[in-house]
């Protein structure tokens, strides 16, 4: 305070106290963070979450008050100070009101042209006890790519795995993503919201963003002193299982801008049930922690995160086969081969998985029109895979592989002009794959190092009211380098080069208060993955011999997507949709090439090829509220794929799927609050538009769910409690999904009961 | 609040904890640079099946070999010859010959004999599977060992199945018959023969 108490000669006590809140001008919502200075003084405040500010220690007098929020146009205003006094301040957004670069967090930017949509913590309450694909399929356009009842990756408008960029924290998450059964090694709970971005989004965040980008953005650590809190339990009857988790936070008492957060969660689950029978050995652990501490004002700001994620799953016995005579057997059945009582024990064929996450976040306004932000990550990815083998060798693994990645990006965000803003930053990657010797068998995929450097800009341009516009480019430089033996026992080391560049453009116009689009265009790329060129080997699941190709080149592919938004009858009717159109040249897939007569028969070999294919489709929404209590929600996609090179459907594609719900709302009953219950049914159709010969099975046919939830909350002394109720696929519908890779051996899951309890005090609070 | 003054603490303290958790990242396990790739342990290069004839003692070998494994050079397939109307006395040894000695797999099995049966189906109808000559400790087939009978002169395949955890319990397994015996396949080769 020795800045202000020694330079200014105001008479009067100094002990005057400007307070208040800042609000965005258009719609009446608190601006986060928004910056209140007094220049003349050097002192300043920053704003709340919700916008509250509080300035000390002030003379009276009159004083220019300065009032900053990147993304809007800074206020200035004149205030005369006889006493303290409360002072509302509203700043006018930029055509675009809903989209914003925030000053002090390190939240993703939303792309202007881009159809973005969020699940917040809300949502993850509603989808308690599943992982992060299950929860992101709640998004209209999302769906789950799944091998049994434990392992369950995103798929976005039809892509998922090497397609689908996951950033986590901040970092691009690093973990063996390109194998079909490997899930995302990532805690939904270690994220406050996860973003889904449905286009192609290269420019912004490198290589792989092809089908989209999943965003579990960074936590918001506190920055007023006190402890916040909550504490979640789940119990499920399927399973028989349940989890729980746990979360602290705070601040530092008379450092404002200073805050942690430690948060721990586990599960604990055991076989699942069918509708007629168990699937044994589908049980699940997963154990994971994380901490961050972290300081931040409006001028810099300082962050560390670290996280650790295991997890352990066992993989259906009954889909462990031998031959192509096992797996055809296993189609002709219609039923497991292996069934046992229901167990919590986890026998090979298993998984073990561990992902660390380290993460130093820096940042710092350069000028008042500029700030600089620095971002490292460390990813260690440690993967064990356990199959069923002879002599006690199941306990040795016959996968094991160690990847290693370090990520570093530097962007400065920055005005030009008066209107013009964005982004320019440079990006590099350094990642290390290795086969930790001892399994006994030939690597799947050989060792490899991979380096990556990148360079881009963005730029948005409000133009009049009503419109936005963003344009931006990037290139990108890959070298790999593998270490292998070849089949004579030869060491080889191949090195490989890619460059790529990516452009994007997008218009956000916003035709009234009710109505908006968002048009874009943008292109992604994907150098081929090490498996994609180097495979060898035999899928044990999928009895088929997969080989790689190591004349592969990258896949490009150019996207467009437009976006509507629109409330109707004052609100009554909400609607959005997403319409979309990509094509994707030097498309990978795996295509039969033969057979090869092996110990145990005769396989399919499976050869990865590319083809350019041509995909497009919508995904829907609407909620129509009815009375006061009452609302209608519709959700739905549909997605179409062509091979066009061999004039053919595309394999794998998500079949249309449809969902209706009717909800009640109600505000209070007794001393519950936000009561909210549901009924939703959901059909998925068959896929019938399948290309010949690739797959060994015919679709499986159209099924139905319905399911029940139910959830209220209350305050229980400080704190606050939510329980829910959650009853899926109701009626135990024997069904099989076809994007579950299991579909050969066993139905999917049948009724389950989930119950969630949480309870929440301090700044974790929902009123807060 | 002085924004000028407080930071440096408190970046201190930030750093100090980055530092910390830093010191506690994860150690990659140990590998010396450039292994080469193991020989595969689970691998089954060769199924010798030895016909023994049971008044002359004459051995007859027939034998499916993949000395590469998986992949590479096709298998090489030798079928025999057997003679007419005579009773055989089989038994069969599995090895991996990547390995050197070559591992032999046929004991693995042995010792794991209530995991494994061995099923057999012929074409041509000049030779006939007759019997299993050992058994697990529960009593039941395992199928290193058989009886074979041949009738007249001819020609066909015989096929050798492994199966790893069957259920030998199931109606008609421990007779051989394969239909409800279930578990996955470890072996699955076609060796011709002749009976002349």
């Amino acid at each position: 305070m020795a800045v202000s108490a020694a330079s200014f000669a105001q008479t009067g006590p100094c002990t005057l106290v400007l307070s208040g809140q800042v609000f965005d001008e258009h719609d009446g919502q608190a601006l986060s963070f928004a910056e209140v200075f007094i220049a003349s003084l050097g002192k300043g405040a920053v704003a709340d979450e919700q916008g509250h500010y509080r300035i000390e220690g002030l003379c009276p007098g009159t004083y220019q008050v300065r009032v900053n929020h990147l993304g809007c146009e800074p206020t200035t205003r004149e205030v005369r100070l006889n006493s303290s006094m409360t002072i509302d301040f509203k700043l006018e957004h930029h055509a675009e009101q809903l989209r914003e670069l925030e000053v002090i967090q390190a939240r993703p930017d939303e792309q202007v042209g881009q159809p973005t949509r969020s699940v917040d913590r809300e949502d993850m309450e509603r989808a308690s006890g599943t992982g992060v694909a299950e929860l992101l399929a709640r998004v209209p356009g999302v769906t789950v790519l799944a091998t049994g009842p434990t392992i369950g990756k995103p798929v976005i408008h039809g892509l998922s795995g090497n397609r689908v960029l996951i950033l986590n924290q901040g970092i691009r998450q690093e973990d063996q993503q390109w194998g079909s059964e490997h899930a995302p090694s990532l805690d939904p709970l270690s994220a406050d919201r996860i973003t889904v971005v449905k286009g192609a989004a290269s420019v912004q965040y490198g290589s792989d963003a092809i089908g989209g980008a999943v965003i579990a953005e960074p936590v918001e650590l506190p920055r007023q002193a006190g402890i916040g809190g909550e504490l979640r339990g789940i119990g499920q009857w399927n399973g028989r299982g349940g989890g729980g988790s746990a979360l602290l936070e705070g601040g530092l008492k008379g450092v404002t801008g200073f805050g942690w957060r430690v948060q721990g969660s586990g599960r604990y689950v055991g076989d699942s049930d069918a509708a007629g029978y168990t699937l044994s050995n589908t049980g699940l652990r997963e154990w994971s922690g994380s901490a961050s501490v972290g300081y931040r004002d409006h001028r810099r700001g300082v962050s560390v995160y670290y996280s650790r994620f295991t997890r352990e799953l066992g993989i259906l016995r009954a889909a462990h086969i031998g031959s192509t005579t096992d797996l055809q057997r296993a189609i002709d059945s219609g039923e497991p081969w292996y069934t046992a009582p229901f167990s919590y024990a986890i026998d090979a064929p298993r998984q073990t998985v561990a992902h660390h996450l380290l993460r130093a976040h820096g940042s710092l306004a350069v000028s008042d029109r500029g700030r600089l932000e620095v971002n490292y990550g460390y990813q260690a990815n440690d993967r064990q895979e356990y199959d069923i083998r002879r002599s006690g060798r199941s306990a040795t693994p016959a996968l094991d592989l160690w990847l290693a990645t370090h990520t570093a990006d530097a962007v400065l965000k920055h005005w030009l002009g008066k209107h013009m803003h964005g982004k320019a930053g440079v990006s590099a990657l350094a990642q290390e794959n290795s086969n930790i010797p001892g399994t006994g068998v030939r690597p799947l995929i050989p060792d490899f190092s991979k380096k990556s450097i990148g360079a881009f800009v963005i730029e948005h341009l409000p133009v009049g009211e009503r419109l936005e516009l963003e344009a931006g480019a990037r290139v990108e430089g890959t070298v790999l380098n593998i270490r292998r033996f070849d089949r004579d026992g030869q060491y080889q080391t191949p090195e490989h080069r890619f460059t790529n560049a990516a452009f994007a453009c997008g218009a956000n116009y916003v035709v009234s208060d009710s109505a908006r689009f968002r048009f874009g265009l943008a292109s992604a790329y994907r150098p081929p993955h090490v498996s994609e060129l180097y495979s060898e080997g035999l899928h044990h699941s999928a009895a088929a011999i997969e080989e790689g190709d190591a004349a592969l080149g990258s896949e490009r592919s150019v996207k467009a997507t437009l976006d509507a938004e629109a409330a109707l009858f004052k609100g009554r009717l909400r609607i959005d949709a997403t319409l979309h159109a990509s094509r994707i040249d030097g498309f990978i897939y795996l295509r039969p090439d033969g057979t090869r007569l092996t110990v145990r028969g005769a396989f399919p070999v499976f050869r990865y090829t590319a083809t350019d294919a041509l995909m497009g489709g919508v995904d829907a929404a609407a909620t129509l509220r009815l009375g006061k209590k009452f609302a209608w929600r519709m959700r739905g996609s549909t997605v179409r794929a062509r091979d066009q090179r061999r004039d053919e459907w595309l394999f794998l594609m998500p079949a249309d799927r449809v969902e209706n719900g009717l909800l009640i709302r109600m505000a209070a009953i007794g001393r519950w609050r936000d009561f909210e219950a549901g009924v939703t049914h959901q059909a998925v159709f068959e896929q019938h538009r399948v290309p010949e010969g690739l797959d060994f099975a015919p679709p499986p046919a159209t099924y139905h769910l319905f399911a029940l939830s139910a959830s209220s909350t209350r305050l229980i002394g400080k704190g606050e409690l939510r329980i829910g109720l959650q009853a899926n696929n109701l009626f135990n519908e024997a069904y099989r999904d076809y994007l579950d890779r299991f579909r050969y051996f066993a139905d999917a899951r049948g009724t389950d009961i989930v119950l969630s309890v949480r309870y929440a005090f301090g700044s974790r609070r929902s009123g807060n | 609040m002085n924004i000028k003054h407080i930071p440096t603490r408190k970046l201190a303290l930030a750093l100090s904890v980055l530092l910390a958790i830093a010191a506690c990242k994860p150690e990659k396990p140990e590998s010396p640079a450039n292994t080469p790739p193991p020989n595969e342990e689970e691998l089954i290069t060769s199924v010798r099946a030895y016909f023994t004839h049971s008044i002359t003692n004459e051995v007859v070998e027939f034998s499916w070999v993949d000395a590469d494994g998986d992949g590479g050079n096709a298998p090489v397939i030798t079928g025999g010859e057997l003679q007419p109307g005579a009773t055989y006395a089989v038994s069969l040894l599995l090895l991996n010959e990547t390995e050197s000695p070559a591992d032999t797999i046929s004991n693995e099995v042995a010792a794991e004999a209530e995991e494994h049966q061995f099923f057999f189906s012929t074409t041509g109808g000049s030779l006939t599977w007759v019997s299993y000559g050992d058994a697990d400790p529960n009593g039941l087939p395992v199928g290193l060992v058989t009886e074979w009978s041949t009738s007249v002169a001819g020609a066909g395949d015989l096929t050798i199945i492994l199966r790893h955890e069957p259920n030998k319990s199931a109606a008609g397994v421990s007779g051989g018959d394969i239909t409800n015996a279930g578990g996955e396949t470890d072996i699955e080769v076609l060796i011709p023969y002749a009976v002349l």
